[in-house]
């Protein structure tokens, strides 16, 4: 015997339903949507900078297996590329030569200069013509000095023509050349890739970015392994022969943890909004127990009924994470400048020309959007499959199971909180375990949500009435008795609220420990560096000669030079920040995590000799090491070299390590004595402001220097953090939205779930004022304990944050600094946010139709 | 300033005839009763397109002290009645006078607490608020009106009493049977000593017997107090009781007398 079971009638139930109150799917589409779209928008914006720089990073490799790389700083000089010529490999072999400009005429941002030789480049790139034929274009870049080469794309979106003149800006110093050729790549994806860059001859190049008979990379394409072997065997000391995939690697690796942390802020959104969902399918089941217990008395089976809920569930999630994935793409447009900037700031070199959507991160905000919104409706849905048709009509039958489940929710709250602090006490376990550890954390408080509002509510009964006489009385007692609701709004707003007071504990004891940092290192009274684009790296160099007058300057008592470069640590593996120097910029100020003991106080009279390193925190804190190493490992144009660690000292400037060595020891082994940026100390009687100006104008004409007085500087560096954290407060702002959106929903819905109640407080002589007070001291009260609760929730949040996440994420150790003001703004906007949501009920409520109201039921 | 006195002044200022002002001492009225004007009452619903009338030109009295019993079919408009009555719905057309006081001229803060003042409520079912106790629903109306717990508490007690749910005034009303929860509402209804009692089928929910004895508490507590009660029911046999009985039918109100044993009516 084959049951017929048809599902039409539940659909009809479902639809008529959705039409009569639309506003509370509404607000539940709105709050998937906002979460979906915050997901997306991070995605998008990361994706999108790194896809620029890939791209740009494809189109110079192009077709190329292999590079050999160049270890000094300086590149190589290009007798070397003459030599591997000679030894007639048949291997394709083609010499680089790359920098960075900007360019007036292009809109004055950051643009790649690649020089290269057009009658070897056919099998790399071919953007200049074919094999055999050089067009007329290459011949013109080879005969006319300063010719540029670039894309169709830049110079419509420009209106620049063959002809145009360019003026470059190369660390300061100004150059003009020419545009003489316009390539257009017929495919899409190569035009994007172009739009960054800027073709010359290799001796234009090398003349614009004053590296002159020096190359900075060679080229290669390598099929045969005996090849591969017999080049990297003729290969000097200070070239290395590296796939041109680890290349590329190597740069996202230096963004990973950056991406994550933004990905996991953008996730809570997601989660908020996931309670959301819980809230409003748990009503929409609540509010049709009565008509699903007939449904199930007139044969409707379990099964029918769990589709029939979850499927609702999936529609309204489907139409949210659509538009979740819109809004995102409008939002990802919006912060991709915040997050490239933040990029540029402490990364690398990267311009986005365009927001590119990737099929990915679609599918992620859609899969997520759907699944976090079926997950929350799961519960509900099992919840009415599983009960008697009998109980289902009744009322209290849910709100009783809640309450028998208040002992076990306290106890899974202790098991995931034990979770969570085993996750984050796992130090091998990185930065996933620790935002897991992050979340089971919160998550477990959000389950101690319900006991501890239902224990207070008893409490504040009694107290309520003697404050606020019956309303106080009834207030609470509502609160409780949807518990298994209000408890889930309440939750809400209590980790959107958290997450508030954590991130900005967070950001406040950041902003505090790098102000702090700053005063004691930055002890120089004048700074001066090429201008950059990047404000936190110095990418040019500055003139020999500028750096020896300025030495010698009248009213100066003291230089300090500075000059950095990329190195590899062979130790760790990986790439670090090392800078070279002739002084302390600090004297001796400088805060250090640990001294070799043997040293005293003040390292730098042993790093002055050249007898070892000082190496920055973050190094060790990435690496998980216990204690300090002994030596560390660098990889010099002169083979490894160990040099003895003699201090490790705290550097907020970059996540990626630093090591610093004497500038003698540099020079010797790196081959590269220019200079970066000075520190100038004035003597005791001279004005360091006219001084700043006196050597702004002195110099104008042979390069752009940005002279800063040390306030202006450290300014400057608090304008560079602020705006990195812009991107978390916008962030952290969203969720507190997506929460709000919960408790209004919730409260529309308990008050749809009491209209008979009310009318009945209404017929018995509460006034429209009364009603209207008593919601708005319910939504209070919830507030009230949701910012209470996100107090200690969000001081645990930032302890995490400050000790585990940024230490694993960045390296850096913070001191927690509290300030009352961070507790207090997060109950008032707790509150605030309650109160608002209560507002519109609330109103609605004084205008209800008693008789109507009392009809219902 | 007190609730009181406060709900007199507005009365003094709102009101072209001040129903009150001779007579200031609230439970005066009360234990008077009051006297429920009807003029041209009218009551029409909108249902989409259609209008559907309910009431229709309905003209009549309430004596202070009096019972009047509404019969009539489902759906005729006695709920309809009583809700324009207590000023909880606003009629089409028509006023309604509560001693001398035209409630329907009101607005609807000074409607409510003039409810709250002088009416009490007893519903079908689900009267009671499910998160206070017996004792706290029962002191509700007084304590809106901002009356202190002690002196609210002890009517409240008294009534509670009456109704022989004295030991049970701690419990939740989702514990208490139907005519449990009956007694209940009556007690509430009457605790703030109101002018008039509006019934609407308070018996409708329990069984022949449990609704008797809700009944005759009922009656007990309003009859010699001198209250006005007006109750809307299916039962005839409530109607013997009364001191007047009124059909509802068609959007009109016609006096009957029902016999005892054959149950039709006569009408005058
Ligand atoms: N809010 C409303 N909107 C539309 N029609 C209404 C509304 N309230 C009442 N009615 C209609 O008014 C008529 C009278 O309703 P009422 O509730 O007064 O009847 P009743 O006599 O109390 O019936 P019962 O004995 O079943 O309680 C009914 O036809 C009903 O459909
Ligand atoms: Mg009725």
């Amino acid at each position: 015997m084959t049951a017929v079971i048809s599902n039409r009638p539940l659909w009809r139930l479902a639809w008529q339903r959705l039409r009569q109150r639309p506003l509370q799917y509404l607000l539940c589409i709105v709050g998937i949507a906002l979460g979906v779209a915050m997901m997306v928008s991070i995605d998008l914006a990361n994706g999108s900078a790194q896809r620029a720089f890939s791209l740009s990073t494809d189109a110079i490799t192009g077709r190329a297996t292999h590079r050999i790389e160049v270890i000094a700083p300086t590149g190589v000089d290009e007798s070397i590329y003459s030599q591997l010529r000679r030894m007639r490999h048949h291997s394709p072999m083609a010499p680089v030569v790359e920098g960075y400009t900007l360019v007036e005429e292009l809109g004055a941002q950051p643009m790649r200069l690649v020089g290269v030789d057009v009658f070897v480049e056919a099998p790399f790139r071919s953007y200049f013509g074919d094999d055999e034929r050089l067009d007329a274009q290459s011949v013109q870049l080879l005969t006319e000095p300063g010719a540029i080469v670039l894309s169709q794309d830049l110079a419509t979106q420009y209106d620049l023509k063959l002809g145009s003149e360019l003026h470059l800006d190369i660390a300061g110093q100004h150059r003009t050349a020419q545009v003489t050729g316009i390539v257009a790549p017929n495919d899409t994806l190569n035009r994007r890739a172009l739009s960054n860059l800027l073709f010359t001859d290799i001796a234009t190049a090398q003349e614009l970015l004053g590296q002159v008979g020096r190359l900075s990379h060679i080229d290669l394409i390598i099929n045969q392994p005996e090849e591969l072997q017999a080049i990297a065997a003729a290969l000097p000391t200070g070239l290395k022969l590296e796939t041109a995939e680890a290349q590329k690697n190597a740069v996202q690796q230096m963004t990973a943890a950056f991406e994550l942390n933004l990905t996991a802020l953008s996730l809570l959104a997601l989660v908020v909004g996931m309670f959301l969902i819980y809230n409003t399918v748990t009503f929409s089941v609540i509010q049709r127990r009565p008509i699903f217990g007939i449904l199930r008395c007139l044969g409707v089976t379990q099964g029918q009924l769990f589709t029939l809920i979850l499927a609702e569930a999936a529609l309204f999630s489907v139409v949210g994470s659509i538009l979740g994935v819109g809004l995102g793409i409008v939002l990802g447009r919006s912060i991709v400048g915040l997050i490239t900037q933040t990029i540029n700031d402490f990364y690398f070199v990267v311009s986005v020309q365009q927001v590119t959507l990737a099929q990915s991160t679609l599918f992620k905000g859609l899969t997520v959007g759907v699944a976090a919104a079926l997950f929350a409706s799961a519960l509900p849905a099992l919840e009415a499959m599983n009960t008697a048709p009998s109980l289902i009509l009744q009322r209290s039958t849910l709100e009783g199971k809640v309450q028998k489940l208040l002992p076990k929710l306290a106890l899974l709250w202790v098991g995931l909180t034990l979770a969570g602090v085993a996750l984050l006490r796992w130090q091998t376990g990185g930065l996933i375990a620790a935002f897991s550890g992050l979340f089971a954390v919160l998550l477990g408080a959000a389950l101690l949500v319900p006991p501890l509002v239902s224990l207070g509510m008893k409490a504040l009964a009694s107290v309520g009435y003697q404050v606020a006489g019956v309303l106080g009385r009834l207030a609470p007692r509502d609160i409780v008795r949807s518990l298994s609701r209000t408890s889930v709004a309440i939750a809400a707003l209590m980790v959107a609220v958290s997450v508030i007071v954590g991130v900005s504990i967070m950001v406040g004891s950041f902003r505090g420990t790098v102000v702090q940092w700053l005063d004691q290192t930055l002890q120089a009274d004048i700074y001066v560096s090429p201008p950059t684009t990047t404000a936190n790296r110095v990418l040019g160099k500055l003139n020999p000669e500028i750096v020896e007058t300025l030495k010698t300057w009248d009213g100066i008592r003291l230089a300090v030079s500075y000059n950095d470069a990329d190195v590899r640590v062979v130790d760790f593996d990986r790439q670090a920040k090392l800078i070279s120097a002739d002084g302390d910029v600090s004297q001796g100020k400088r805060p250090y995590a640990w001294i070799r003991p043997d040293l005293g106080a003040d390292p730098w009279k042993a790093l002055d000799t050249g007898s070892g390193a000082i190496i920055s925190e973050a190094l060790i804190l990435r690496e998980n090491l216990a204690s300090p190493p002994e030596t560390i490992t660098l990889e010099t144009p002169e083979g490894d070299r160990t040099f003895p660690v003699l201090a490790v000292f705290y550097d907020y400037s970059s996540d990626r390590g630093t090591i610093i060595l004497d500038n003698d020891l540099y020079t010797a082994l790196w081959h590269d004595d220019r200079v970066a940026s000075l520190g100038l100390f004035t003597a005791p009687d001279v004005s360091v402001e006219e001084t700043v100006a006196v050597i702004r104008t002195h110099f104008k004409g042979r390069q752009d220097l940005l002279v800063q007085s040390n306030r202006s500087l450290r300014q400057g560096s608090l304008e560079i953090f602020d705006r990195t954290f812009a991107i978390t407060s916008a962030l952290r702002l969203l969720a507190v939205v997506v929460a709000f959106i919960g408790v209004l929903s919730t409260l529309m819905s308990l008050q749809l779930e009491r209209t008979r109640e009310l009318g009945i407080l209404r017929a018995m002589g509460m006034t429209p004022r009364q009603l209207g007070t008593l919601t708005l001291l319910e939504t209070g009260l919830m507030g009230t304990l949701a910012g209470i609760f996100a107090m200690p929730l969000g001081f645990a949040l930032a302890w995490i944050l400050i000790y585990v996440i940024n230490v694993r994420s960045f390296g850096w150790t913070l001191q927690m600094a509290l300030e009352g003001r961070y507790f207090w703004q997060a109950l008032l906007v707790a509150i605030a946010a309650a109160l608002l949501a209560g507002l519109y009920p609330a109103l609605r409520l004084g205008r209800m139709n008693i008789a109507t109201a009392v009809r219902q039921e | 300033m007190t609730a009181k006195t406060w709900w007199s002044k507005l009365f003094a200022s709102n009101t072209s005839q001040p129903a009150f002002s001779q007579n200031p001492s609230a439970t005066v009225i009360a234990s008077q009763g009051a006297v429920v004007q009807i003029d041209k009452l009218g009551k029409e619903f909108q249902e989409g397109e259609i209008q559907r009338t309910v009431l229709q030109n309905v003209t009549l009295r309430f004596d202070s002290g009096e019972f009047v019993v509404l019969l009539g079919h489902s759906g005729s408009g006695k709920s309809t009645l009583l809700n324009l009555i207590s000023g909880i719905d606003k009629p089409s057309s028509g006023t309604v006078r509560i001693n001398d006081l035209a409630i329907t001229e009101l607005d609807e803060r000074s409607r409510t607490l003039f409810r709250r003042d002088y009416i009490g409520f007893v519903f079908q079912f689900f009267n009671l608020i499910p998160t206070l106790t017996v004792l706290e629903n029962v002191t509700l109306p007084q304590e809106l009106a901002g009356r202190s717990s002690t002196v609210a508490q002890q009517s409240a007690l008294h009534l509670l009493e009456r109704v022989g749910l004295a030991d049970r005034i701690h419990t939740y009303p989702d514990k208490l049977s139907g005519g449990q929860q009956q007694r209940v509402a009556i007690a509430r209804a009457l605790a703030h000593d109101p002018a008039l009692i509006l019934a609407d089928e308070p018996t409708g929910n329990l069984d022949e017997e449990t609704g008797q004895r809700v009944l005759q508490i009922l009656l007990d507590l309003t009859r010699n107090t001198g209250k006005t009660l007006i109750m809307a029911t299916h039962n005839p046999e409530i109607a013997q009781l009364a001191d007047r009985v009124l059909r509802v039918q068609d959007g009109h109100l016609t006096r009957v007398i029902v016999h005892p044993d054959a149950l039709e009516e006569v009408v005058v």
